[in-house]
């Protein structure tokens, strides 16, 4: 399951943060979506997404892959995970997919009351909600919350916390920017959904918190 | 997976890839500890390695320590363990399947996320604990419920008890009324656990995206509270003409 809904961080930089899926169901509407799903992603790629991976390549937008490679892999059953980092965006993005009308599946993870607006606006009428009940367990093992907020970026947690700590020291060394080291942090991600724009606003919010110890 | 000890440069760029934290120096080399090891493939994948040293030898698909890549490797499909992928469509696709219909929730508990993984006696304790409870609707397409030994008891199958893997989903669909039990039986099992777990409650919306009073009621009553952020389906799926009966 992707983790899109267990997103850490602070509520104004989830402001900026909104994921989605464009999924097919098997047995319902699997059959001949391909030619609709990839209708879907030049609608994604119009409006300029974060990041974003398409089940058929599985190649992130940073890893060099060409809008034209993406969607010529685009086959029956392609799911795509996406993310968006403005409201402006999302809005734009699902009054097009109304538009649009393929009737595949959309979900959108993000603030539940900022997506109740956006609906609204949109003329939408959301079915399904995913509500996530926080943390639970040996907590006291986990990273620190500051940490996590990057970690849990990733739907499948292909990020270490080791990584999250040695870009901060790469960047507190000046060794990376702050985008250079978000999108060290993105290429782990396997599901597209890493939003390398929050990360970076987040890289500079922590690096000046932490010490290295040697140069 | 493996690294190449005559390949290895020992330059330790690798290591903090590793979500298990499962690569360490030895011998001024590089070195995956196979038991920490989820089998996610992080290493490989990302290319980080200059010289090519890591390796994915044939054991990683043999079983049971194929459960680890197939729970913990996101681009992994299944092959040799009979178990059908990781979780299912859940909530994603609740628009087009009502798998979650009216009256209904679906409870999902994912051990090991986030970030620490767990073995697989963390999942028995809850498996043991809900049927213990009289819980016994297990979603049957999630690997889970073919691991399941005995579903009268929530026993694992033993030669799978020693794996570990990033996460596992519990998923269920439950009566509405059936909720609060639930969740009083995942809390009694909360102390005895290893590892962490996410808990998620899906349920159908009312209109202009309310969630149900009732269902935020019985999660309140029970001492839980909900993230601000959630998963929404969106309600723009149908049936395709193609696959109509």
């Amino acid at each position: 399951m992707t983790h899109s809904l267990h997103r850490e961080g602070s509520v104004d930089s989830l402001e900026r943060d909104y994921t989605v899926f464009i999924y097919p169901a098997r047995g319902y509407n699997y059959k001949g979506c391909a030619t609709k799903v990839r209708h879907l992603v030049e609608i994604v790629y119009q409006v300029g997404p974060a990041n974003m991976i398409a089940t058929t390549l599985r190649e992130n937008m940073y890893s060099g892959v060409r809008p034209e490679e993406v969607l010529d892999s685009i086959r029956d059953g392609c799911r795509v995970f996406t993310v968006f980092n403005s409201r402006e965006k999302i809005r734009e993005l699902l009054v097009k997919f109304k538009e649009a009308d393929e009737g595949i599946s959309i979900v959108v993870s993000g603030l539940i009351d900022r997506v109740r607006d956006i609906a609204a606006e949109v003329g939408l009428n959301p079915h399904t909600i995913n509500l996530s009940l926080g943390i639970h367990g040996g907590t006291h093992r986990l990273p620190p919350a500051d940490v996590r907020q990057f970690t849990t970026m990733c739907g499948h947690a292909m990020v270490a916390p080791k990584l999250v700590e040695e870009v901060i020291g790469k960047i507190k060394t000046a060794k990376l920017d702050s985008w250079q080291g978000s999108l060290v942090l993105a290429k782990p991600c396997a599901c597209g959904i890493y939003n390398p724009h929050r990360s970076q606003e987040m890289l500079e919010e922590v690096v000046p918190l932490y010490t290295v110890s040697r140069w | 997976m493996i690294v190449h000890k005559e390949i290895c440069v020992g330059c330790g760029r690798c290591q903090p890839y590793c979500p298990a934290g499962a690569i360490h120096f030895e011998d001024r080399k590089s070195a995956v500890d196979q038991d920490a090891c989820f089998e996610c493939g992080t290493c490989l994948r990302t290319g980080i390695c200059p010289v090519d040293a890591f390796r994915e030898p044939p054991q990683v698909f043999a079983y049971p320590r194929a459960l680890r890549k197939y729970f913990s490797d996101p681009t992994s499909t299944h092959s040799v363990t009979g178990i059908q992928g990781r979780g299912t469509e859940e909530s994603k696709t609740n628009d087009v399947t009502l798998r979650c219909g009216p009256g209904e929730v679906g409870v999902s508990i994912e051990i090991g996320r986030p970030t620490l993984g767990m073995d697989l006696h963390d999942i028995q304790k809850i498996t043991r604990a809900l049927a213990a409870s009289g819980i016994h609707e297990m979603e049957p397409n999630n690997p889970i419920h073919s691991m399941i030994l005995d579903h009268r008891t929530g026993e694992l199958k033993p030669e799978l008890l020693n794996e570990r893997v990033l996460s596992a989903i519990i998923e269920m669909q439950i009566p509405r009324e059936k909720l609060a039990g639930m969740l009083q039986t995942i809390k009694k099992v909360i102390p005895e656990l290893d590892s962490v777990f996410t808990l998620d409650v899906v349920t159908l919306l009312e209109e202009g995206l309310t969630i149900p009073d009732e269902v935020l009621a019985t999660i309140a009553a029970e001492g839980f509270t909900w993230r601000p952020n959630a998963k929404i389906n969106m309600g723009l799926g149908r049936v395709a003409d193609e696959e109509r009966i």
